[in-house]
């Protein structure tokens, strides 16, 4: 383990009893990769540590797994360019030159919002690992010009305007750094309430907030309703606190024990799900329009069968984005038994978006689940996504190197975009289809409706 | 839009003792007596409000809900009174009150004339019937109200130079659709599933010249106690009155949903727990008679009698978004 790795290892799980987790994420994600973009930003685009070894190494394409997978990903299907490109030829009659990656336009319009490019940071909730740092994420996310979320319980756990813990930014802290840095006219914050935040309107005290009230008025911010998430869809927000904090909010959550009767350092704290039918987030979502006209409003949804479905309700009440969680998406925390056996994963969530184009949904779809780099985005574009969303990669580039950090990894994820969307011959997100994919077996390109490597 | 006079609310000790306003505060008189001399002779029993309590009303456009500390645990500040008004018909049959409401309204309501963060409305029910006999009531009522006044205020309402005529109801009726419909062939950008923005009931209020009408709502415009009606899923049994010439709403009402298991699903539309509505809940799982009522709020009452631009004239202490004042 390099140096850099240890370091974050230590700063993200002190304890000794948060090791098995620790070692379970250093094992299963490509912290290294990230840490490297982090530090190093676009120089980490290239396979060279040093900038030195350039032409003394030869290289080639991975073309192992590092475990076999348990079901297909994005590493199934390739970026196939063809050599001839109709759109570049029409690029460079417009700029006058052969055009270069650099000419790519990444920007794109997502869920009302303008976004740099097509990214969106997903909206991460309360747990203590991001939300210490999360105002570095907010700054960097705003000057970066993409939207960022903010997730549930943070305004009940770590208070709304004034910090409960000293260490721990507070809501309107994280709302407002981001909304304060950001350039006009680009990027938006999207807000979730969870059942408890419901307790004490969280929505309605941002609404009426007069500091957040300019921002709404020039339509940056958004509220999410949140329908599950990919790593426990059907299971309600679980995580620990500490015996300070459950005093503060027993009253709203339901605990493994009572704060007040009986001492111990930690608490087990669960939280709703949430009951729906079709009728009901019909109703809800009519209900947001009616009450915030002037805010957008975002669905989050798990990997649910019934995705579709939900899309079309969602579709059709006028929420302006829908975001889908595959199972692979990351959490603060979740039943072991529902990251193993809850869900679709992301790949089969894409292709839902798929069918779901070819049907003509017009909805603006945002996609997460792991996705680590410029490839899985790029890719989840040609299946039709809006946009893709980023939760953990931003977390591990946080603790890397702090904002400059985020902000290096956003800059290296660009430059993997607008090389691999330049090499398909496109330099706009828009002309991306699903004519650039081919899936690496024939059963994987039937099911997902894509030609395959062999066609 | 209208500039809330920031500067003259914090010496509104001042403007109350205008000519204008002791005009003003004598129709508002004149008004209660007239809502009180309907109401009592009509059978209706006057309570007193409840001014806190563990819940209130959720269904209020973006407005928050004040919190009181109350000895370790929290109360809300009624935003409105309507679940204890079921609880109320529920034992006297035909019930009102004079109920206090703040609401901490979203700040672009500063500028809308029609928005106060404290107000009173006359809260009004009855058991046993529906919403139709509800707006009978309604109109009735305002009717009487404006007849009352126009007799026996006419030397005030003559000194603010506000000319009022006395109405014949029933008054007209229009669905929401049609409301929108309306609007729309008038060029409005208005959705067929959400209350009709505060700018176009404005105007819509400007076709009219008597009192009408909008009834059945869309599912999701109003809170979970409105009854959505069985034989046309999606619409409430409910209705708003809107006074002419630009006024505005003036009335909103509904037949309840009394049903326990429909309310818990209609809850879950403001994504809220059901456990928090405590105490009603339990009120509805034994069993209530159906209901059906209104509200009528007496600052916009008052600026339609006497013609004001703004509610904030028909108080004497006016609490407008965003501004602290006396």
């Amino acid at each position: 383990m390099s140096s850099a790795l240890l370091r974050i290892f230590f700063k993200l799980f002190r304890g000794s009893e948060k090791i098995a987790a620790a070692r379970s994420f250093i094992e299963t994600y490509p912290i290294d990769e990230i840490t490297q973009k982090a530090r190093k930003g676009k120089e980490a685009v290239f396979p060279f540590s040093e900038k030195e070894e350039f032409g003394k190494a030869l290289l080639g394409a991975p073309i192992f797994e590092q475990a076999p997978l348990r079901y297909d990903t994005l590493s199934k299907i390739l970026l196939v360019p063809p050599l001839f490109t109709p759109l570049r030829l029409k690029k460079m009659q417009e700029i006058l030159r052969e055009p270069v990656f650099t000419d790519v336009d990444t920007s794109v319009d997502v869920g009302g919002f303008s976004s740099s490019m097509p990214v969106c940071i997903a909206s991460m909730g309360s747990t203590d690992v991001f939300n210490k740092v999360s105002l570095q994420v907010a700054r960097a996310a705003a000057e970066a010009g993409i939207p960022m979320g903010v997730g549930e319980n943070v305004a009940t756990v770590w208070g709304y305007a004034q910090r409960r813990r000293e260490s721990q930014p507070c809501f309107k802290e994280r709302v407002m750094t981001y909304l304060q840095h950001a350039e006009e006219g680009r990027g938006g914050v999207f807000i979730q309430q969870s059942v408890e935040d419901a307790y004490d309107e969280l929505w309605n005290k941002v609404y009426s907030d007069p500091d957040i009230t300019p921002y709404i008025e020039k339509g940056r911010v958004a509220f999410e309703i949140k329908l599950g998430q990919g790593a426990k869809p059907g299971i309600g927000g679980e995580t620990f606190v500490s015996r300070d904090i459950a005093l503060k909010i027993r009253d709203k959550y339901h605990f493994d024990d009572d704060p007040a009767t009986v001492v111990k350092e930690v608490y087990s704290r669960h939280s709703a799900p949430g009951t729906f039918t079709a009728d009901i987030l019909r109703s809800m979502l009519r209900l947001m329009k009616n009450n915030y006209p002037r805010c957008r409003i975002w669905v989050k949804a798990g990997p649910y069968r019934d995705v579709e479905e939900v899309a079309q309700i969602v579709y059709e009440q006028e929420a302006e984005a829908m975001w889908i969680d595959g199972k692979e998406g990351g959490t603060g925390m979740s039943p072991v038994i529902a990251l193993k056996d809850l869900g679709l994963p992301t790949l089969a969530c894409l292709q839902k978006i798929k069918r779901m184009r070819e049907r003509g949904l017009q909805l603006d779809l945002i996609v997460s689940g792991r996705i680590i780099d410029g490839g899985d985005v790029v890719k989840s574009l040609c299946m039709g996504a809006s946009a893709a969303g980023m939760g953990r990669p931003i977390v591990v580039a946080a603790y890397a190197a702090g904002e400059e950090g985020v902000k290096r990894f956003l800059e290296a994820l660009k430059m993997e975009m607008q090389l691999l969307i330049s090499a398909l011959g496109k330099y706009s997100i828009k002309e991306l289809g699903d004519e650039d994919l081919r899936a690496t077996t024939p059963e994987l390109a039937r099911s997902l409706g894509i030609k395959s490597v062999y066609d | 839009m209208l500039k809330p006079p920031i500067q003259e609310l914090q010496t509104y000790y001042k403007t109350i003792r205008t000519r204008r306003m002791q005009l003003i505060l004598k129709v508002q008189a004149t008004a209660f007596r007239g809502i009180r001399d309907y109401l009592d002779n009509n059978g209706f029993t006057e309570l007193l409000p409840p001014i806190i309590g563990p819940v209130t009303d959720p269904g209020i456009r973006g407005a928050k809900q004040v919190t009181i500390d109350y000895y370790g645990k929290e109360y809300k500040v009624m935003s409105s009174a309507i679940l204890y008004k079921q609880m109320a018909a529920a034992s006297l049959d035909k019930i009102y009150f004079f109920s206090p409401n703040v609401r901490l309204e979203p700040l672009e309501t500063a500028t809308t004339g029609r928005h106060l963060v404290e107000f009173v409305q006359v809260d009004i029910e009855e058991a046993n019937i529906t919403y139709e006999d509800a707006m009978r009531t309604a109109e009735n009522l305002v009717a009487h109200i404006v007849s009352y006044v126009v007799d026996e205020a006419a030397p005030y309402l003559e000194e603010l130079g506000r000319t009022l005529r006395k109405f014949r109801p029933p008054f007209k009726k229009i669905t929401h659709r049609e409301a929108v419909e309306l609007l729309r062939s008038k060029g409005e950008k208005v959705s067929y599933y959400t209350e009709i923005p505060w700018e176009q009931e404005e105007k819509l209020s400007r076709m009219f010249d008597e009192p009408f009408f909008i009834i059945d709502y869309p599912k999701g415009a109003r809170g979970f106690y409105d009854m959505e009606d069985e034989s046309r899923p999606g619409i409430l049994r409910d209705f708003d009155m809107l006074y002419p010439e630009g006024y505005g709403e003036a009335i909103s009402g509904a037949e309840r949903e009394y049903r326990y298991e429909k309310v818990i699903a209609r809850m879950r539309e403001s994504g809220e727990d059901p456990a928090k509505y405590g105490w009603y809940l339990d009120m509805l799982r034994e069993g209530i008679p159906p209901t059906a009522g209104f509200g009528i709020g007496v600052e916009r009452l008052t600026r339609y009698l006497c013609g004001l631009s703004a509610v904030w004239e028909a108080r004497p202490y006016p609490k407008i978004a965003g501004v602290y004042s006396p």
